[in-house]
């Protein structure tokens, strides 16, 4: 009887079992299997490469190094303290920040690498894998991963902008946590065709997390190739140029006939290298604190107005609207009259009777305040838009700023007055509200050299989606206005004499090349403002100085503008000019580039040559009513 | 002494089906340890040893045994006692005696021993009902053993000691009132054992047992990882020498205590019924000597023998599959281990014994 009850009592148990099993394996089976493979199995990810950037000959421009990263996986740790200070003594970093870095991604599971070095010296390679073979820091991982690799002189820093982690903003559409994406210039707006696809390596791992053998590896896929528009030595050219005479600023060189950019500057620069890897805090605090700005992309972002260059708008206003012709003359006593007021031209004696070609030619203020005024401001406005001056540019470059140039019914929307005519005269001279970018400005000195059309400056010439190299498809042409050929030829000839006959901007003349130019000097502050500043301030109050130019002035292949920062005179711009079209030129036709000559002497203070650019200086004849107005607020 | 009819009467069945579980076992160490290894060697030796103790234990009359049990059960205990004092330690705790070539775990043949001392108590004892006396003798004589291997320490091998009591008292004929009155002192006696008789160790197995993810990197490891080796086998299983958790020593001693999770992984539920099936025939078939025995002595013996393998089997299965604590208990018949499976194949010596001496005065 009792055995029967044993009976009964082990098939139960026995039943219990089964049942315990076929809940386990079979209902739950899915559940067991996925932990039991994320037990043995890893997925590690694989950076891609970002696509390598060349130059319009095909010449490297950015491209990509092994780096080592230095990571914790936590899931190894028996000790995270202890690793963390032991690394931080190894590596010789800072234990606290380590922990901070540990400690933001303390959320992320365990398994997970946390990135404590982005580009690890080979010291700290050595010194950690020493350790690692000690079983001391089981818990770190060295890997090698594809690190930006910038130019080494911070060539072109702006434009090609630089990489770095993703912001949560930025993730989706392909970008997860912890991926590198652009961040700025060419990086970012060409992201996702830079970026590429990551890859994984699933592996195998026992129990002590040490790897046993790949189970599947997905290779990266390198971003697209992309070649840009700009000519390595044309850039460099003017890169060394900057350099040579000694002030920051800004730079760019285009071709007119269709907009490419070969010359992108912006002075002073970052190293995008810095950024590559990680950039540390301490560098990052130090270029935000840097009173230079040297994170401005000045080319897009600065304003600046443009002073005497802006003449060749109110030329172009005056001859296309048909208020003048190129014959008309204006006589120049030295300074002129417009209501009520007295406004001076720069040289002192007068520049006698000048016509439209002479006027650009000497830069004389008379003869295009009295075409200011007949303008009036809304024509200059209109004919400044059409020259691109106003706006962006729409070149492919983040964070362009809106170039300004006044009219009525902007200030009456901004500051809700009307316009007073005595304002046009100032702007005339590209004085007052007038504030546009370097870029705009390389728009206008374009589109004149071009003979109307506004075309879109653009920086990204093909594109390698895998099956060769495909031209990129240039922006749209914004407008194209087809200049009266009087009006071009009477613009160009008075630029080509500014450059080679009697003009301000002779140091640009290159014999037989026919550069064409034109100076200017943007005030930095009022000539009272500096007197009254005098001695107590750190700003520099230097005013900075344009040159704007195109060459050969009949067929132009390339326009641009320099601009210098703090310079004081445009005229110091125009050698840079010089160099970057001679360079040109050279390597067109397979000569040598040339060299720069060695350094002249520090320039020479007091002025031996009178600045035909600088601001005019203004005689009050009556009281003043129009106190608003920036001429009136100069005074 | 061997007479030719008693090999008419031999269960061949049973036979099989041990040797059966034995080579199951064997395929399973040898996937978990990864091939042909000294594991796998030492497992073979210790098959051939338990069949020569098999049939020495079904060659001699388990009547003279039973008369010789006081004597047998007298050297156990001294060999368990020698134990404690002078044995191998390994892992924390005495348990072997080291005899060179290799080493005996004199506890694994307490269990046969008890069975056959307490077989001999209660099949011999001429009032045909179990007196208070007897209980209280019976309880002495399976205290002796169990504490001895308790201290060594190994409670897994002393708790399964306890069945074997329990099981023949039960089919003596003990009272019912007598169990009910064990089952209230037990209760009671929890938490005073819990508090005082339990090592730190085993109430921490004990405690994540109840809550195995309070603690996935220490105690609890072994039996979540037991779970998803087992659950994650499926129906048919990952294969031979594919499972992962196995061949990855995500479960430890994996040919050991989690044998069975092995072939859980590597052979799924249909390997798991296929293994149940097995264990479940062996047992039946062995209460079947004991309904089938000539004497309550046979009988007893059967089932003293019988409660410790089915205990041990019940327990160590429900472990592999995560859902009973982690205790040091080895699945009979499949695990490694050399004196356990002398022991246990000598223990099915002593059923066969009684099931082919039916018929013989």
């Amino acid at each position: 009887m009792r055995l029967v009850a044993l009976q009964v009592a082990v098939v139960v148990a026995f039943a219990a079992l089964a049942v315990g099993f076929w809940y386990l394996q079979i209902v739950q089976g899915a559940k067991y299997e996925e932990m039991a493979a994320n037990n043995f199995q890893r997925t590690l990810a694989l950076r891609a490469p970002r696509g390598v950037l060349y130059d319009r000959n095909g010449k490297v421009l950015v491209e990509n190094r092994s780096a080592y990263t230095v990571s914790i996986v936590r899931e190894h740790s028996t000790d995270l303290d202890r690793t963390v200070q032991l690394l931080s003594e190894v590596a010789g970093l800072d234990a606290g920040d380590v922990r901070q870095v540990v400690d933001r991604r303390r959320n992320e599971p365990i398994y997970r690498p946390i990135v404590v070095i982005e580009d690890a010296s080979l010291a700290q390679v050595a010194a950690i894998a020493a350790r690692r073979l000690d079983f001391e820091l089981p818990d770190v991982v060295i890997e090698e991963v594809p690190t930006r690799q910038y130019p080494t002189d911070a060539l072109a820093a702006h434009l090609f902008g630089y990489v770095g982690e993703a912001s949560d903003a930025q993730l989706g559409d392909g970008v997860t946590r912890g991926a590198i994406v652009g961040q700025s210039g060419v990086e970012r707006v060409y992201n996702k065709l830079l970026m590429g696809q990551d890859g994984e390596r699933r592996v195998v791992v026992n129990s002590l997390g040490r790897e046993i053998r790949t189970e599947e590896e997905i290779p990266p896929r390198e971003g697209r190739r992309v070649q840009l528009t700009v000519d390595y030595d044309l850039q460099k050219a003017a890169e060394d140029g900057f350099k040579h005479a000694g002030f920051n600023g800004a730079a760019l060189v285009m071709d007119p006939r269709n907009g490419e950019v070969l010359t992108y500057v912006s002075l002073p620069a970052y190293d995008p290298n810095d950024f590559a890897g990680g950039i540390d805090r301490a560098t990052w605090a130090s270029l935000n604190a840097d009173t230079l700005r040297p994170l401005q992309n000045r080319a897009i972002q600065g304003r600046y107005s443009p002073g005497s260059t802006f003449k060749l708008v109110v030329a172009t206003a005056a001859l296309e609207e048909g208020l003048v012709t190129p014959d008309f003359k204006v006589n120049c006593p030295g300074g002129a009259s417009f209501f009520g007021r007295y406004f001076l031209c720069h040289l002192k004696g007068g520049h006698g009777v000048v016509d439209m070609r002479h006027a650009i030619e000497k830069s004389c203020n008379v003869y295009f305040y009295t075409l200011g005024n007949m303008l009036g401001v809304d024509r200059i406005h209109k004919w400044a838009d059409k020259l691109g001056m106003t706006g962006k540019t729409g070149i492919d470059l983040p964070n362009e700023q809106e170039s300004i140039v006044p009219s009525t019914a902007w200030k009456l929307e901004r500051t809700g007055e009307r316009w007073y005519p005595g304002e046009t005269i100032s702007v005339s001279i590209g004085q007052g509200q007038v504030s546009v970018t370097p870029a705009a400005m390389a728009m206008m000195i374009t589109t004149i050299a071009n003979g109307g059309t506004r075309v879109t400056p653009h920086i990204i010439r093909a594109v390698d989606e895998g099956g060769g190299w495909r031209m990129a498809t240039p922006p749209a042409v914004a407008e194209r206005v087809a200049f009266r050929p009087e009006t071009l030829a009477a613009l160009h000839d008075g630029l080509w004499m500014a450059v080679n006959a009697a003009g301000t901007a002779g140091r640009a003349r290159i014999p037989g090349r026919d550069v064409a130019g034109k100076t200017g000097t943007a005030q930095v502050i009022s000539i009272q403002g500096r007197q009254a500043a005098r001695g107590n301030t750190g700003r520099d109050l230097r005013d900075h100085g344009w040159f704007v130019f195109f060459a050969p002035k009949d067929t132009p292949q390339l326009a641009g503008v320099i601009f210098g920062e703090h310079n004081e005179h445009g005229y110091l711009g125009a050698p840079i000019a010089k160099h970057v079209i001679e360079t040109y030129f050279a390597k067109q036709e397979g000569r040598p580039l040339p060299v720069l000559p060695p350094k002249p002497a520090p320039a020479p203070t007091p002025r031996l040559e009178p600045d035909p650019d600088s601001p005019p200086v203004l005689l009050e004849t009556q009281p003043v009513a129009l106190n608003q107005s920036a001429v009136g607020s100069r005074q | 002494m061997f007479e030719r009819r008693l090999y008419h009467h031999i269960d061949w069945g049973l036979l099989v089906a041990l040797l059966a579980l034995c080579g199951i076992g064997l395929a399973n160490i040898y996937s978990a340890t990864g091939g042909w290894t000294g594991v796998v060697e030492t497992q073979i030796y210790g098959i051939a040893l338990g069949v020569v103790a098999l049939v020495v234990c079904l060659s001699i009359d388990y009547r003279s045994l039973a008369d010789k049990s006081h004597l047998i059960y007298i050297g156990i205990a001294a060999l368990l006692l020698y134990v404690l004092f002078f044995g191998a330690v390994r892992g924390g705790s005495r348990r072997w005696i080291d005899l060179g070539a290799f080493n005996l775990q004199p506890s694994e043949f307490a269990k046969a021993a008890l069975a056959l001392v307490l077989a001999k108590l209660f099949g011999e004892s001429r009032r045909g009902v179990v007196t208070r006396v007897d209980l209280l003798i019976a309880g002495a004589l399976t205290a002796v053993p169990v504490f001895l291997v308790a201290r060594q320490p190994d409670l897994g091998t002393a708790v399964t000691l306890i069945p074997v009591a329990f099981a023949v008292a039960y089919v003596a004929g003990m009272p019912m009132r007598a169990l009910g009155v064990l089952a209230l002192v037990a209760a009671l006696a929890a938490p005073a054992v819990w508090t005082f008789a339990l090592q730190d160790y085993q109430r921490e197995r004990i405690s994540t047992f109840l809550d195995p993810a309070q603690d996935a990197r220490g105690a609890g490891y072994q039996q979540i990882q037991a779970r998803i080796t087992a659950g994650s086998g499926g129906l048919w299983g990952k294969g031979f020498q594919e499972g992962t958790q196995g061949q990855l020593r995500f479960l430890p001693v994996a040919h050991n205590d989690f044998i069975f999770s092995v072939l859980a992984e590597e052979h799924g539920f249909a390997g798991v019924l296929a293994a149940l099936g097995l264990y479940l025939f062996v047992i039946l078939r062995a209460l079947e000597a004991a309904r089938l025995a000539k004497d309550r002595l046979g009988a007893y013996l059967v089932l003293g023998v019988l409660a410790c393998f089915t205990f041990q089997v019940i327990y160590n299965i429900t472990m592999s599959a995560g859902l009973a604590p982690v205790k040091g208990l080895t699945l009979p018949l499949m695990s490694y281990g050399g004196s356990s499976m002398v022991a246990t194949l000598a223990g099915f010596g002593l059923i066969l014994n009684v099931r082919m001496r039916r018929f013989t005065n």
